[in-house]
Protein backbone atom coordinates (compact mmCIF):
# COMPACT_ATOMS: atom_id res chain seq x y z
CA UNK A 1 0.00 0.00 0.00
CA UNK A 2 1.17 3.61 -0.92
CA UNK A 3 2.04 5.87 1.71
CA UNK A 4 -0.71 8.51 2.22
CA UNK A 5 1.20 11.89 2.32
CA UNK A 6 -0.02 14.47 4.49
CA UNK A 7 -1.21 17.66 2.79
CA UNK A 8 2.28 19.40 4.88
CA UNK A 9 4.20 17.63 2.52
CA UNK A 10 2.83 19.26 -0.61
CA UNK A 11 3.08 22.70 1.15
CA UNK A 12 6.08 24.41 0.10
CA UNK A 13 6.60 26.36 3.47
CA UNK A 14 6.71 23.23 5.05
CA UNK A 15 10.29 23.01 4.46
CA UNK A 16 11.41 26.07 5.83
CA UNK A 17 11.85 26.47 9.36
CA UNK A 18 9.20 28.44 10.46
CA UNK A 19 10.02 32.39 11.84
CA UNK A 20 7.25 32.46 13.98
CA UNK A 21 7.92 30.27 16.74
CA UNK A 22 3.76 29.12 17.75
CA UNK A 23 3.98 28.22 13.64
CA UNK A 24 6.92 26.42 14.28
CA UNK A 25 5.99 24.46 17.07
CA UNK A 26 3.21 23.21 14.91
CA UNK A 27 5.23 22.66 11.97
CA UNK A 28 8.18 20.63 14.13
CA UNK A 29 5.23 18.52 15.41
CA UNK A 30 3.35 18.05 11.76
CA UNK A 31 7.23 16.89 10.91
CA UNK A 32 7.48 14.49 13.85
CA UNK A 33 4.16 12.96 13.35
CA UNK A 34 5.13 12.60 9.42
CA UNK A 35 8.78 10.16 10.19
CA UNK A 36 6.91 8.31 12.64
CA UNK A 37 4.06 7.37 9.97
CA UNK A 38 6.76 7.14 7.51
CA UNK A 39 8.97 4.83 9.47
CA UNK A 40 6.05 2.82 10.89
CA UNK A 41 4.79 2.61 7.29
CA UNK A 42 8.04 1.15 5.91
CA UNK A 43 9.19 -0.76 8.37
CA UNK A 44 12.12 1.71 8.78
CA UNK A 45 14.14 0.78 12.33
CA UNK A 46 17.43 2.46 11.68
CA UNK A 47 17.11 5.64 10.03
CA UNK A 48 20.17 7.13 8.37
CA UNK A 49 20.19 11.16 8.85
CA UNK A 50 22.59 11.59 5.82
CA UNK A 51 21.14 9.39 3.29
CA UNK A 52 18.61 11.27 1.14
CA UNK A 53 15.36 10.41 1.06
CA UNK A 54 11.73 11.21 0.28
CA UNK A 55 10.96 11.45 3.54
CA UNK A 56 13.12 14.87 3.97
CA UNK A 57 12.85 15.77 0.48
CA UNK A 58 9.41 16.01 -2.27
CA UNK A 59 11.04 16.37 -5.57
CA UNK A 60 7.66 17.19 -6.99
CA UNK A 61 7.66 20.72 -5.44
CA UNK A 62 11.44 21.18 -5.74
CA UNK A 63 11.90 21.75 -2.01
CA UNK A 64 13.86 19.52 0.97
CA UNK A 65 13.98 20.31 5.23
CA UNK A 66 17.79 21.92 5.70
CA UNK A 67 20.12 20.03 7.69
CA UNK A 68 19.38 22.44 10.49
CA UNK A 69 15.31 21.44 10.63
CA UNK A 70 16.26 18.09 10.20
CA UNK A 71 17.85 18.32 13.16
CA UNK A 72 15.40 20.27 15.04
CA UNK A 73 12.81 17.69 14.18
CA UNK A 74 15.05 14.93 15.37
CA UNK A 75 15.58 16.62 18.27
CA UNK A 76 11.71 16.80 18.97
CA UNK A 77 11.50 13.23 18.44
CA UNK A 78 14.10 12.60 21.09
CA UNK A 79 12.67 14.47 23.29
CA UNK A 80 9.74 12.08 22.71
CA UNK A 81 11.74 9.18 23.36
CA UNK A 82 10.72 7.94 19.98
CA UNK A 83 14.45 8.00 18.44
CA UNK A 84 17.94 7.22 20.26
CA UNK A 85 21.02 8.16 18.66
CA UNK A 86 22.85 4.90 17.62
CA UNK A 87 25.80 6.35 18.61
CA UNK A 88 27.94 9.50 19.52
CA UNK A 89 28.66 10.56 15.93
CA UNK A 90 24.72 11.24 15.44
CA UNK A 91 24.52 9.51 12.00
CA UNK A 92 21.64 7.05 12.51
CA UNK A 93 19.17 7.22 15.15
CA UNK A 94 17.05 3.81 16.32
CA UNK A 95 13.02 5.20 15.17
CA UNK A 96 10.42 3.98 17.65
CA UNK A 97 7.56 4.19 16.42
CA UNK A 98 7.07 1.15 19.16
CA UNK A 99 9.10 1.73 22.05
CA UNK A 100 11.39 -1.54 23.20
CA UNK A 101 8.90 -2.09 25.99
CA UNK A 102 5.79 -2.36 23.59
CA UNK A 103 8.22 -4.59 21.26
CA UNK A 104 8.73 -6.59 24.09
CA UNK A 105 5.34 -7.42 25.39
CA UNK A 106 4.26 -8.02 21.99
CA UNK A 107 7.24 -10.73 21.17
CA UNK A 108 5.87 -11.99 24.78
CA UNK A 109 2.02 -12.10 23.65
CA UNK A 110 2.85 -14.15 20.89
CA UNK A 111 5.43 -16.62 22.39
CA UNK A 112 2.26 -17.29 25.08
CA UNK A 113 -0.25 -17.76 22.27
CA UNK A 114 2.11 -20.25 20.54
CA UNK A 115 2.79 -22.22 23.60
CA UNK A 116 6.77 -21.11 23.46
CA UNK A 117 7.62 -20.37 26.81
CA UNK A 118 10.45 -22.72 28.38
CA UNK A 119 11.89 -23.22 25.07
CA UNK A 120 14.59 -21.54 23.43
CA UNK A 121 14.63 -19.70 20.13
CA UNK A 122 17.04 -17.81 17.92
CA UNK A 123 17.22 -14.09 17.49
CA UNK A 124 16.94 -15.14 13.57
CA UNK A 125 13.80 -17.40 14.43
CA UNK A 126 11.94 -14.83 16.14
CA UNK A 127 12.78 -11.97 13.76
CA UNK A 128 13.39 -13.54 9.93
CA UNK A 129 11.71 -17.12 10.34
CA UNK A 130 8.65 -17.94 8.15
CA UNK A 131 6.30 -18.90 11.26
CA UNK A 132 6.60 -15.03 12.58
CA UNK A 133 6.57 -13.54 8.58
CA UNK A 134 3.03 -11.90 9.38
CA UNK A 135 3.83 -11.08 13.04
CA UNK A 136 4.21 -6.90 12.89
CA UNK A 137 7.46 -8.02 14.69
CA UNK A 138 8.83 -9.62 11.55
CA UNK A 139 11.92 -8.07 9.62
CA UNK A 140 12.84 -6.26 13.27
CA UNK A 141 16.57 -4.56 13.99
CA UNK A 142 18.46 -6.68 16.31
CA UNK A 143 19.45 -4.01 18.21
CA UNK A 144 15.82 -2.75 18.89
CA UNK A 145 15.11 -6.50 19.45
CA UNK A 146 17.96 -6.81 21.98
CA UNK A 147 16.82 -4.05 24.21
CA UNK A 148 12.68 -4.94 23.70
CA UNK A 149 14.48 -8.35 25.39
CA UNK A 150 16.04 -7.02 28.26
CA UNK A 151 12.85 -5.11 29.02
CA UNK A 152 11.55 -8.86 29.15
CA UNK A 153 14.47 -9.82 31.27
CA UNK A 154 13.76 -7.24 33.56
CA UNK A 155 10.25 -8.50 34.28
CA UNK A 156 12.08 -12.12 34.73
CA UNK A 157 9.84 -13.20 31.25
CA UNK A 158 13.24 -13.90 29.20
CA UNK A 159 17.01 -14.73 29.67
CA UNK A 160 19.27 -14.58 26.81
CA UNK A 161 21.45 -16.55 26.25
CA UNK A 162 24.88 -17.03 23.85
CA UNK A 163 25.33 -20.47 22.66
CA UNK A 164 28.17 -21.59 19.89
CA UNK A 165 28.32 -18.02 18.32
CA UNK A 166 24.53 -17.53 17.92
CA UNK A 167 22.10 -16.02 20.06
CA UNK A 168 19.04 -17.09 21.51
CA UNK A 169 16.61 -16.76 24.32
CA UNK A 170 14.41 -18.21 26.77
CA UNK A 171 10.77 -17.50 27.86
CA UNK A 172 9.32 -17.86 31.07
CA UNK B 1 -64.80 90.70 41.81
CA UNK B 2 -63.34 87.24 41.05
CA UNK B 3 -65.39 84.70 43.61
CA UNK B 4 -62.23 83.50 45.00
CA UNK B 5 -62.68 79.11 45.37
CA UNK B 6 -63.94 78.19 48.63
CA UNK B 7 -63.54 74.78 49.84
CA UNK B 8 -66.39 73.17 48.09
CA UNK B 9 -64.96 74.33 44.80
CA UNK B 10 -61.55 72.15 45.75
CA UNK B 11 -63.37 69.78 47.15
CA UNK B 12 -65.27 69.56 43.53
CA UNK B 13 -62.12 68.90 41.56
CA UNK B 14 -60.11 66.90 43.95
CA UNK B 15 -63.84 64.70 42.95
CA UNK B 16 -63.69 65.21 39.26
CA UNK B 17 -60.01 64.57 39.21
CA UNK B 18 -60.42 61.06 41.18
CA UNK B 19 -63.17 60.18 38.01
CA UNK B 20 -60.83 61.27 35.23
CA UNK B 21 -58.31 58.88 36.63
CA UNK B 22 -60.32 56.02 37.38
CA UNK B 23 -61.82 56.38 33.61
CA UNK B 24 -57.94 56.89 32.28
CA UNK B 25 -57.20 53.41 34.12
CA UNK B 26 -59.95 51.89 33.06
CA UNK B 27 -59.45 52.38 29.13
CA UNK B 28 -55.82 51.85 29.97
CA UNK B 29 -57.02 47.73 31.09
CA UNK B 30 -59.18 47.72 27.74
CA UNK B 31 -56.57 48.83 25.72
CA UNK B 32 -53.91 46.23 26.99
CA UNK B 33 -57.39 44.09 27.15
CA UNK B 34 -57.23 44.24 23.37
CA UNK B 35 -53.79 43.91 22.77
CA UNK B 36 -53.17 41.16 25.05
CA UNK B 37 -56.22 39.32 22.99
CA UNK B 38 -54.42 40.51 19.75
CA UNK B 39 -51.15 38.92 20.49
CA UNK B 40 -53.08 35.83 21.59
CA UNK B 41 -54.52 35.52 17.95
CA UNK B 42 -51.86 36.60 16.42
CA UNK B 43 -49.71 34.02 18.55
CA UNK B 44 -52.35 31.43 18.09
CA UNK B 45 -52.21 32.27 13.86
CA UNK B 46 -48.39 32.03 14.17
CA UNK B 47 -48.24 28.57 15.89
CA UNK B 48 -50.81 27.40 13.12
CA UNK B 49 -48.08 28.64 10.31
CA UNK B 50 -45.25 27.41 11.95
CA UNK B 51 -46.91 23.87 12.62
CA UNK B 52 -47.99 23.83 9.07
CA UNK B 53 -44.36 25.09 8.03
CA UNK B 54 -42.05 23.43 10.84
CA UNK B 55 -40.70 21.15 8.47
CA UNK B 56 -40.13 23.18 5.81
CA UNK B 57 -38.57 25.79 8.12
CA UNK B 58 -36.08 22.75 9.03
CA UNK B 59 -35.64 21.14 5.85
CA UNK B 60 -35.37 23.89 3.39
CA UNK B 61 -32.69 26.47 3.15
CA UNK B 62 -34.29 29.00 1.04
CA UNK B 63 -37.97 28.90 3.03
CA UNK B 64 -35.92 29.18 6.17
CA UNK B 65 -33.86 31.76 4.82
CA UNK B 66 -37.47 33.75 3.85
CA UNK B 67 -38.92 32.96 7.77
CA UNK B 68 -35.85 34.62 8.96
CA UNK B 69 -36.82 37.98 6.63
CA UNK B 70 -40.42 37.79 7.62
CA UNK B 71 -39.55 37.63 11.37
CA UNK B 72 -36.78 40.78 11.08
CA UNK B 73 -39.56 42.48 8.97
CA UNK B 74 -41.98 42.46 11.71
CA UNK B 75 -39.54 43.36 14.23
CA UNK B 76 -39.42 39.45 15.73
CA UNK B 77 -35.64 37.89 16.00
CA UNK B 78 -36.41 33.88 16.70
CA UNK B 79 -32.89 33.31 17.49
CA UNK B 80 -33.16 35.97 20.48
CA UNK B 81 -33.64 33.27 23.00
CA UNK B 82 -33.51 29.76 23.03
CA UNK B 83 -36.17 29.99 25.76
CA UNK B 84 -38.64 32.09 23.49
CA UNK B 85 -41.76 30.47 22.40
CA UNK B 86 -40.51 30.58 18.79
CA UNK B 87 -37.64 28.33 19.25
CA UNK B 88 -39.96 26.06 21.75
CA UNK B 89 -42.29 25.68 19.11
CA UNK B 90 -39.91 25.67 15.94
CA UNK B 91 -36.53 24.36 17.03
CA UNK B 92 -35.26 26.99 14.95
CA UNK B 93 -33.17 28.03 17.62
CA UNK B 94 -31.71 24.70 18.51
CA UNK B 95 -31.23 24.45 14.74
CA UNK B 96 -28.62 27.66 14.67
CA UNK B 97 -27.20 26.94 17.96
CA UNK B 98 -26.39 23.65 16.87
CA UNK B 99 -24.41 24.53 13.89
CA UNK B 100 -22.84 27.36 16.06
CA UNK B 101 -21.87 24.89 17.80
CA UNK B 102 -20.35 22.70 15.31
CA UNK B 103 -18.69 25.96 13.81
CA UNK B 104 -16.49 26.45 16.85
CA UNK B 105 -15.89 22.74 16.86
CA UNK B 106 -14.51 22.94 12.95
CA UNK B 107 -12.44 26.25 13.63
CA UNK B 108 -10.79 24.84 16.53
CA UNK B 109 -9.96 21.93 15.02
CA UNK B 110 -8.58 23.08 12.43
CA UNK B 111 -6.94 26.70 13.72
CA UNK B 112 -3.94 24.65 14.20
CA UNK B 113 -2.59 24.38 10.80
CA UNK B 114 -4.52 27.70 9.50
CA UNK B 115 -4.21 30.44 11.93
CA UNK B 116 -7.73 30.74 12.95
CA UNK B 117 -8.74 32.01 9.44
CA UNK B 118 -11.28 29.31 7.39
CA UNK B 119 -13.24 29.69 3.85
CA UNK B 120 -16.76 29.77 4.38
CA UNK B 121 -17.13 27.08 1.53
CA UNK B 122 -14.54 24.90 3.63
CA UNK B 123 -16.10 25.74 6.51
CA UNK B 124 -19.72 24.42 5.08
CA UNK B 125 -17.88 21.30 3.73
CA UNK B 126 -16.50 20.03 7.04
CA UNK B 127 -19.99 20.94 8.96
CA UNK B 128 -21.82 19.22 6.84
CA UNK B 129 -19.29 16.57 7.02
CA UNK B 130 -19.42 16.59 10.97
CA UNK B 131 -23.50 16.61 10.77
CA UNK B 132 -25.57 13.63 10.31
CA UNK B 133 -26.02 11.80 6.86
CA UNK B 134 -29.55 12.60 6.84
CA UNK B 135 -30.92 14.80 4.46
CA UNK B 136 -32.20 17.70 6.83
CA UNK B 137 -28.96 17.96 8.21
CA UNK B 138 -27.23 18.34 4.94
CA UNK B 139 -29.54 20.59 4.22
CA UNK B 140 -27.33 23.92 5.44
CA UNK B 141 -26.76 26.72 3.36
CA UNK B 142 -24.03 29.68 3.53
CA UNK B 143 -26.77 31.98 5.03
CA UNK B 144 -27.60 29.43 7.58
CA UNK B 145 -23.47 29.59 8.66
CA UNK B 146 -23.39 33.26 8.97
CA UNK B 147 -26.43 33.63 10.57
CA UNK B 148 -24.90 31.28 13.23
CA UNK B 149 -21.79 32.57 13.20
CA UNK B 150 -23.57 36.40 13.97
CA UNK B 151 -25.20 34.53 17.24
CA UNK B 152 -21.76 33.72 18.49
CA UNK B 153 -20.99 37.42 18.40
CA UNK B 154 -22.82 37.64 22.27
CA UNK B 155 -19.92 35.85 23.37
CA UNK B 156 -17.53 38.65 22.57
CA UNK B 157 -15.43 39.34 19.80
CA UNK B 158 -14.19 36.16 19.06
CA UNK B 159 -15.41 35.65 15.70
CA UNK B 160 -15.54 37.57 12.86
CA UNK B 161 -16.29 37.36 9.28
CA UNK B 162 -14.29 39.00 6.47
CA UNK B 163 -15.54 39.63 3.06
CA UNK B 164 -13.04 38.92 0.35
CA UNK B 165 -15.03 40.19 -2.37
CA UNK B 166 -17.17 43.45 -2.41
CA UNK B 167 -19.97 41.45 -3.80
CA UNK B 168 -22.39 39.22 -1.25
CA UNK B 169 -21.36 36.00 -2.74
CA UNK B 170 -20.61 34.30 0.74
CA UNK B 171 -18.87 31.72 -0.70
CA UNK B 172 -15.88 34.69 -0.74
CA UNK B 173 -15.90 35.20 2.95
CA UNK B 174 -13.83 33.90 5.57
CA UNK B 175 -14.29 33.39 8.91
CA UNK B 176 -11.82 34.35 11.56
CA UNK B 177 -11.66 32.47 14.51
CA UNK B 178 -9.20 34.28 16.60
CA UNK B 179 -9.43 37.13 18.42
CA UNK B 180 -7.63 40.20 16.86
CA UNK B 181 -8.61 42.49 14.42
CA UNK B 182 -7.67 42.49 10.88
CA UNK B 183 -7.12 45.77 9.40
CA UNK B 184 -7.96 46.65 5.65
CA UNK B 185 -4.72 46.13 4.88
CA UNK B 186 -4.32 42.68 5.85
CA UNK B 187 -7.33 41.92 3.85
CA UNK B 188 -6.20 43.26 0.69
CA UNK B 189 -3.00 41.26 0.88
CA UNK B 190 -5.44 37.50 1.60
CA UNK B 191 -7.70 39.12 -1.20
CA UNK B 192 -4.67 38.80 -3.75
CA UNK B 193 -3.22 35.42 -1.75
CA UNK B 194 -6.48 33.75 -2.42
CA UNK B 195 -6.20 32.39 -5.59
CA UNK B 196 -3.20 30.70 -5.72
CA UNK B 197 -2.64 30.31 -2.06
CA UNK B 198 0.54 32.77 -1.81
CA UNK B 199 1.71 35.38 -2.77
CA UNK B 200 5.25 37.91 -2.76
CA UNK B 201 6.23 41.58 -2.12
CA UNK B 202 6.30 41.76 -5.66
CA UNK B 203 3.01 40.69 -6.04
CA UNK B 204 1.74 42.88 -3.53
CA UNK B 205 3.64 46.00 -4.85
CA UNK B 206 2.54 45.73 -8.66
CA UNK B 207 -1.21 45.17 -7.69
CA UNK B 208 -1.89 47.05 -4.16
CA UNK B 209 1.03 49.96 -4.90
CA UNK B 210 2.13 49.73 -1.69
CA UNK B 211 5.94 50.33 -1.17
CA UNK B 212 8.41 47.74 0.11
CA UNK B 213 8.15 48.46 3.55
CA UNK B 214 4.42 48.49 3.79
CA UNK B 215 4.22 45.24 2.20
CA UNK B 216 7.06 43.68 4.38
CA UNK B 217 5.27 45.05 7.11
CA UNK B 218 1.82 43.73 6.66
CA UNK B 219 3.24 40.02 5.88
CA UNK B 220 5.07 40.21 9.18
CA UNK B 221 2.08 40.89 10.66
CA UNK B 222 0.31 38.10 9.27
CA UNK B 223 2.97 36.19 10.02
CA UNK B 224 3.15 36.74 13.72
CA UNK B 225 -0.65 36.09 13.66
CA UNK B 226 -0.02 32.55 12.48
CA UNK B 227 -2.26 33.09 9.62
CA UNK B 228 1.20 33.07 6.88
CA UNK B 229 3.95 30.89 6.51
CA UNK B 230 7.21 31.63 4.53
CA UNK B 231 8.82 29.76 1.97
CA UNK B 232 12.45 30.20 1.52
CA UNK B 233 13.08 28.09 -1.01
CA UNK B 234 11.79 29.92 -4.02
CA UNK B 235 13.67 32.09 -6.28
CA UNK B 236 11.98 35.26 -4.01
CA UNK B 237 10.66 34.46 -0.86
CA UNK B 238 7.14 33.75 -0.87
CA UNK B 239 4.10 33.84 1.32
CA UNK B 240 1.67 31.03 1.83
CA UNK B 241 -1.59 30.64 3.57
CA UNK B 242 -3.23 27.82 4.63
CA UNK B 243 -6.37 28.42 4.31
CA UNK B 244 -6.28 28.66 0.81
CA UNK B 245 -4.38 25.76 0.13
CA UNK B 246 -6.63 23.21 -1.81
CA UNK B 247 -4.93 20.15 -0.22
CA UNK B 248 -5.51 21.49 2.88
CA UNK B 249 -9.21 22.19 2.32
CA UNK B 250 -9.82 19.24 0.71
CA UNK B 251 -8.74 16.68 2.92
CA UNK B 252 -10.73 15.23 5.48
Amino acid sequence: MEFSWPWEYDFPPFFTLQPNLDTQKKQLEAWRKLVIDYCRHNKIFVLDVQESMPLFQNKTIDRQLSSEGIKRVLEILQENQQIEWCDKSKKQCFVYWKTPQEWGNLIYRYIIDKGMTNTVCTFYELTEGDDVKNEEFAGLDKSILLKALETLEASNKAEVIMFGGSEGVKFF
Amino acid sequence: MRKRPGIGAIHKQRVEQERFRGKATELQDNVFEQMANQMEKFRTNLETFASKHRNEIKKNPTFRKQFQEMCASIGVDPLASSKGFWSELLGVGDFYYEIAVQVIEVCMATSQRNGGLITLGELRQKLIKARGKAQHHQNISNDDIIRAIKKLKVLGSGFSIISLKDTQDSSDVLIRSIPGELNADHTEVLKIAEAQAFTTIETLKCKLKWDDVRCQQILNELIRDGVAWVDGQSTTKTYWFPSFFKPLINEG
